[in-house]
């Protein structure tokens, strides 16, 4: 080997002895020390960097822990500082990019691993970060020095960093000297290498002679087996500590009981203040006790479980009105601890393709359906399933619903609604085969993650390099069986706030729900052609329909679990409720057979008329609709802001309705975010693009450049069912193009947008919307299209979260004052940004609004107050409003 | 709005009328002018414990043949014109099948959408008192109409034989079948129609068991007029639509089901579903090359952009006010044959008269009976507008108005008001 070659591929230790021990180090090697003291680690260290910088490879210093540094700083060292509170996710990710940046043959030393745990609570997620970072250090010929405290982590974090790393040396002091044993030096080998080795500033010895190592090593304060199964890392040592005082009235000081209260409530909860303070308020240490002794794995929660759990919490504490312990349905399910989710990237070689999709921000639904198999043909550790095991037989057959939970998810800033999913398990079959679907929709809840929505809304909102802790919370489906299918009678989800407001009697202030028969999914999905019945909690009773209309516009599918065919389903309402033997079935029901609408009184003597589902019964006979708005505003007060709930209900004895609550997050109301709304009132008719008079949010939108507008009568008549499918992909690639320009853009088309029901509007998904600043649904009734107010569902949701302004716009109306001409006679640019879209050119508009109006924009205002809302052509701001 | 005044519209057909039959200044004044009107404040206490004030009106525009007949309406944008203009149609449609009624209309300025079931019942209870006086089994009989029902009706009868001390079913018609409604009323309007299509068949010489038809609009009216041509006559539906567009049948085949297409209606909110079938727009289903062409949804779907494309021998309106004006005039001289709305759809006030009958006998006549009736009813009905068409060589619809103002006007005559 010449010099040059030396300064390329050799790398020295700084000493010559453990160059020597250790036959030199290799490029890619990682040298994990475990030592009893830090004390040791800056000596091996520091040669290592001293001599690295002399041989000209580039030394880096990550620093991350809260002891001293192990490094001064000297010239050729860069020393980086990472904060690894935001968590493992955001750290390796940081960590990854320094490496990244850094790239080949980098020499790297890293403070002592131990502290993260400190910051993580588990060894599990600390092993996580050891096994993504290593490999990839090794690959890029990297070599790098990390330390351990010996004795602070269990055996199965300390056997994945083993078996990951290249070398592991030992150092202990026996008798005020100090001692290093390699562990495993991989691809090395000599017949001492591995014996304990005095460490002199001379020769390091061996301790070779049989009587001097048994003196040395029962003298040695490490343990001569890993028999530790237990950790002191916090997620152990804190539940450890406070299941003692819990069990036997142990004596804690009251500040100290109460850290680790916190403490607990952290590692479960999460760190947010608001999560912490509800906590603390709501859940005592016998509840938090019970969620730790229901976490597989370990980690969080998620934002799902807590918000379900905090708001039991909230209202089993309630004092006035409702006694919630005779009303709320027990629950006992179990929370995947959010360490499972890594564990299971990193084990599956899929964090990098994680860190590297979300730093991107996008994805193909194609390319996602590839990653998805990846998911589905992952593993988890033995240990793991074992836990799932546990969990199946449980539940026994009970059917079950695996949903996502994650930490961004339902937290108070981001409501994250239904971009992750939740997948029901019908659990029927063999012991091993219900695993097999659990563990099926498990993966598809991670794999979910990933999903071109979410990604989207993360990059959008800035999470893309986050935090994001995907737990997974397992229920027990809410119920009865009824033949072959599995459903609650009742499900839905209520909101604190109504802002569908059909009439100026109802009192936003109190409410709304969206109530189903069957599983809830109806209730927060858009459906196509069939509706919930809408609550105003403030006027139950009233509906925006009347006489037969009731019956169009009522819920005529059902979903369910089919037990026999282990399965989900979508069944017609007719085929339960025409036995008229489901249980409360009076309760739900009325006929519609003379062109008005009957509520059971007597059980009918035949179906001649259409039964509908109205609940009239139910509103006007039991106390639901209180009941749950007392569960809404108790919330919205303990949650200091409105709130929004998942539930299922089923009617007990003595029309006694019992709850079950599902979920419960912060919901995001429309708001005027300090721009003082109001509508011209004289405005010339040429200048008005058109009005709604059925405005929900509120805001004024303005510089919109670009309105992409789908007619709805070219929509109707498409020629093929594959054209119209495609149009919401065309739709998401204007929505990627249009976002590169400086003006706004307005997405205008027929009936309702992301409905899954092509016919009744264009299916979109989030990712294809999300750079839209208004989307209007254009309700021409003569073509058939009719905007459903979908308050409540994911995808209005989703709209609120994104400030995306939304109104429906009826042309018919003649109060709408719908511009035609302009839609008409505008140059329509498709072809210009898409040229190969020509089988579109007649369905898509693509409007240059300056282009086609003398250099005007377009504006949108909005007044929720009085639901009225304009878009007008702008050509100097507000100074020619009157 | 359109700014249309609807009752200056009504003026001015029976300002036609009266040039046609020769009618004196005073008759034309008399026939132009509501006899009678009763605004009411109707307060109402709402669930919350507030009191809200509704208007409410009941106009008996004339009542020479008979007691009024004619509709309450709840509705936000009512107006006292509307409800004039309203009356005086039920005045000539009563008078045309020769009902022994005059006509009468009624409403509240409401909106229902607005109302819980107690506060609309209170307001409907309220309602009658007021009008109480006005209105009698043998005054003025109320019946349902926009966004009033049987129930409402049920209420409204309650109340007026409480006031009364007395049963008093025959106050008001359209009540549930329990409650002295008449059988036969669902699909009454419907019926009423085929009758007329059945006359104008046999006068045109149309073999009805190999007509097609096709029927925009599946609504209870729509879907009845499929089942029943399908039926009384053997006629192949040919397309159905509704609000999401329609469907039409390729090939000869046996058509459309009427009651497949009402069970794909119920369970995917449309017709447009109907497998095997080629979707069309409502637009086309209205050009079809059809025999019998059935408007059953919309007003002014027939306008004089495609009255010339309509290939229909018959097109009977069994919904209100299908074909404008100026339609109207392209329909005739294309000798297309035009069943007026009034004339078409009276099944329905026919069969709330046969409810006042069998109230007053307190009797109930079954199904087959009141269909008896009906059949004559409507069939002469058709036959003295068909007659009045050819004696003044006017349109079917003139022909309606003409013939019923000449009965009203005879009526008046021989009470000596004129």
């Amino acid at each position: 080997m010449d010099t040059q070659e030396v300064l390329t591929e050799t790398f020295y230790s700084g000493l010559p002895q453990l160059d020597s021990l250790l036959q030199g180090l290799l490029p890619g090697d990682n040298v994990v020390w475990q030592t009893d003291h830090l004390d040791d680690y800056p000596y091996f260290a520091g040669a290592f960097i001293e001599r690295s910088i002399k041989d000209g490879y580039d030394c880096v210093y990550l620093s991350f822990a809260a002891h001293s540094p192990i490094l001064k700083p000297v010239e050729g060292l860069e020393i980086v500082r990472i904060d690894p509170a935001p968590g493992f996710d955001y750290f390796s990710g940081e960590v990854h990019r320094i490496i990244e940046e850094h790239g080949r043959k980098c020499c790297y030393v890293f403070d002592s691993l131990s502290d993260l745990v400190d910051e993580w609570a588990t060894d599990e997620l600390l092993a996580n970060f050891f096994q993504v970072t290593c490999p990839y250090l090794f690959q890029i010929d990297a070599v790098a020095y990390f330390a351990l405290r010996r004795g602070q982590h269990g055996n199965s974090a300390l056997s994945r960093i083993r078996e990951t790393t290249q070398v592991l040396i030992d150092v202990y002091c026996v008798e005020k000297n100090t001692y290093i044993q390699p562990l495993k030096v991989a691809g090395r080998y000599s017949k001492q290498m591995f014996l304990p080795h005095l460490i002199t500033t001379d020769v390091w010895e061996p301790v070779a002679r049989s009587g001097d190592a048994a003196r040395l090593l029962s003298s040695a304060v490490k343990q001569p087996l890993s028999i530790r199964n237990e950790s002191i890392a916090p997620w152990d040592f804190v539940y450890r500590k406070l299941l003692e005082y819990h069990e036997t009235g142990g004596v804690f000081a009251k500040t100290e009981l109460r850290e680790l209260k916190e403490a607990l409530s952290r590692m479960l909860i999460g760190n947010h203040k608001k999560l912490v303070q509800l906590s603390n308020r709501y859940l005592t240490l016998g509840n938090l006790l019970q969620i730790r002794e229901r976490v597989i794995g370990s980690g969080r929660i998620g934002g799902k479980s807590a918000g379900m759990l905090l708001a039991r919490g909230v209202l089993n504490s309630a004092k006035d009105s409702y006694d919630y312990s005779k009303i709320l349905e027990e629950h006992d399910s179990f929370y995947i601890g959010s360490d499972v989710f890594f564990t299971f990237l990193v084990n599956n070689d899929l964090f990098l393709d994680r860190l590297e999709l979300n730093k991107k921000g996008s994805l193909s639904w194609d390319e996602f359906n590839k990653l998805e198999q990846r998911f589905l043909e992952g593993h988890f550790k033995d240990e793991i399933l074992e836990q799932f095991r546990g969990m199946i037989d449980y539940y026994g057959q009970a059917p079950i619903i695996v949903r996502s939970s994650s930490l961004l998810e339902d937290g108070f800033t981001d409501a994250f609604a239904g971009k992750y999913r939740s997948e029901f398990c019908a659990n029927q079959g063999s012991p091993e085969s219900r695993l097999n679907e659990l563990l099926k929709a498990i993966k598809l809840v991670y794999a979910s993650a990933l999903n071109p929505d979410a990604l989207a809304y993360r990059k959008k909102r800035g999470f893309s390099e986050g935090d994001e802790q995907m737990a997974i919370l397992v229920q027990r489906v809410s119920g009865t069986p009824y033949r072959q299918y599995f459903f609650p009678p009742l499900a839905g989800v209520a909101f604190s706030r109504n802002l569908f407001a059909w009439t100026d009697r109802i009192d936003s202030q109190k409410g709304m729900i969206r109530l189903v028969f069957g599983l809830g999914t109806r209730a927060v999905n858009r459906v196509s052609g069939d509706y919930p019945r809408m609550i105003a909690v403030s006027h139950p009773a009233i509906r925006p329909e009347t006489g037969i209309e009731v019956s169009k516009y009522s819920q005529r599918m059902v979903d369910v679990i089919n037990t026999a065919d282990n399965k989900f389903e979508t069944i017609p309402f007719g085929n339960i409720g025409a036995n008229f033997d489901f249980p409360s079935i009076d309760m739900f029901i009325s006929d519609v057979s003379e062109g008005f609408v009957k509520d059971w009184f007597i059980k009918p003597k035949e179906i001649n008329g259409n039964l509908v589902l109205t609940f009239n019964n139910l509103i006007n006979q039991t106390d639901m609709v209180n009941m749950l708005g007392d569960i809404l505003s108790k919330l919205e007060t303990a949650w200091e802001q409105p709130v929004d709930v998942e539930f299922t209900a089923y009617v007990h004895s003595d029309n006694n309705v019992k709850i079950n609550l599902l979920q419960c997050r912060s919901l995001h109301v429309p708001s005027l975010g300090g721009v003082c709304v109001s509508i011209p009132k004289i405005m010339p008719k040429e200048q008005v693009l058109f009005r709604s008079n059925r405005a929900i949010n509120a805001g004024m939108v303005e510089n919109i450049g670009y309105i992409v507008y789908i007619d709805p009568k070219a929509y109707s008549e498409a020629v093929s069912l594959d054209t119209k499918k495609s149009i919401g992909r065309v739709i998401g690639k204007l929505n990627e193009i249009l976002s590169y320009r400086d003006k706004k853009i307005m997405l205008m088309g027929p009936g309702r947008w992301g409905s899954t029901n092509i016919e009744l509007g264009v299916n979109v998904g989030y990712a294809d919307i999300d750079n839209t600043a208004v989307l209007v649904e254009v309700a021409r009734e003569k073509a058939g299209q009719r905007p459903e107010v979908s308050y409540g569902t994911h995808f209005f949701q989703d709209l609120i979260e994104s400030n995306i302004l939304y109104l429906p716009v009826y042309p018919d109306d003649e109060i709408s004052d719908f511009n035609f001409n302009f839609f008409r006679d505008a140059k329509n640019i498709l072809l210009n940004l898409l040229p190969d879209m020509t089988e579109f050119e007649k369905i898509i508009m693509v409007i240059d609004v300056p282009l086609s109006a003398n250099g005007a924009v377009a504006k949108v205002i909005a007044d929720p107050q009085n639901r009225n809302a304009i878009c007008i052509f702008d050509r100097s701001g507000l100074s020619n409003i009157n | 709005m359109s700014g249309i005044n609807p009752f200056e519209v009504a003026r001015q057909q029976i300002d036609a009328c009266a040039k046609i039959l020769k009618l004196s200044p005073s008759v034309t004044t008399m026939l132009k002018t509501p006899m009678r009107e009763l605004h009411v404040s109707l307060p109402v206490k709402m669930d919350d414990g507030s009191v809200r004030i509704f208007q409410g009106f009941r106009v008996q525009y004339n009542d020479a043949r008979g007691p009024a007949k004619g509709g309450i309406r709840f509705h936000p944008d009512e107006t006292i014109d509307t409800v004039r203009a309203l009356s005086s149609w039920m005045t000539w449609k009563t008078a045309l099948l020769d009902l022994p009624l005059g006509g009468g209309k009624g409403g509240i300025i409401c909106n229902p959408k607005e109302l819980s079931t107690s506060e609309l019942e209170r307001l409907s209870r309220t309602y009658i008192r007021a009008i109480y006086q006005f209105v009698g089994p043998e005054r003025d009989v109320p019946a349902p109409d926009v966004y009033t029902t049987p129930q409402i009706m049920a209420w409204m009868m309650d109340e007026y034989s409480t006031i009364a001390g007395k049963s008093q079913f025959g106050v008001i018609t359209g009540k549930p079948l329990p409650l002295g409604g008449s059988p036969g009323r669902g699909d009454a309007t419907a019926r009423g129609g085929m009758i007329t299509i059945r006359e104008a068949a046999k006068a045109l010489s149309i073999d009805l068991s190999k007509a097609t038809v096709a029927i925009q609009g599946y609504g209870n009216a729509g879907y009845h007029a499929a089942r029943l041509c399908k039926e009384l006559f053997g006629s192949q539906i040919v397309a159905v639509c509704d609000s999401k567009g329609g469907v039409c049948c390729t090939g000869p085949n046996a058509g459309i089901d009427p009651s497949e297409a009402y069970s794909c209606k119920n369970q995917t909110s449309s017709v447009c579903n109907l497998p095997g079938m080629k979707q069309i727009s409502n637009e086309e289903l209205l050009e079809l090359d059809v025999d019998i062409l059935i408007p059953a949804a919309v007003e002014n779907c027939i306008t004089d952009k495609n009255a010339g494309k309509i290939k229909a021998k018959i097109v009977a309106e069994l919904s209100n006010g299908p074909t404008t004006p100026e339609a109207d005039d392209i329909l005739y001289k294309n000798g297309v044959h035009v069943i007026p709305d009034f004339l078409c759809n009276a099944g329905g006030v026919t069969v709330s008269y046969f409810e006042m009958v069998q109230n007053f006998y307190m009797y109930t006549w079954d199904e087959a009976e009141v269909r008896e009736k009906l059949d004559k009813k409507m069939t002469a009905a058709y036959h003295s507008v068909l007659e009045t068409s050819k004696e003044y060589k006017i349109n079917m619809r003139q022909a309606a108005y003409v013939r019923a103002v000449e009965r009203v006007v005879e009526a008046m005559k021989l009470r000596g008001w004129i």
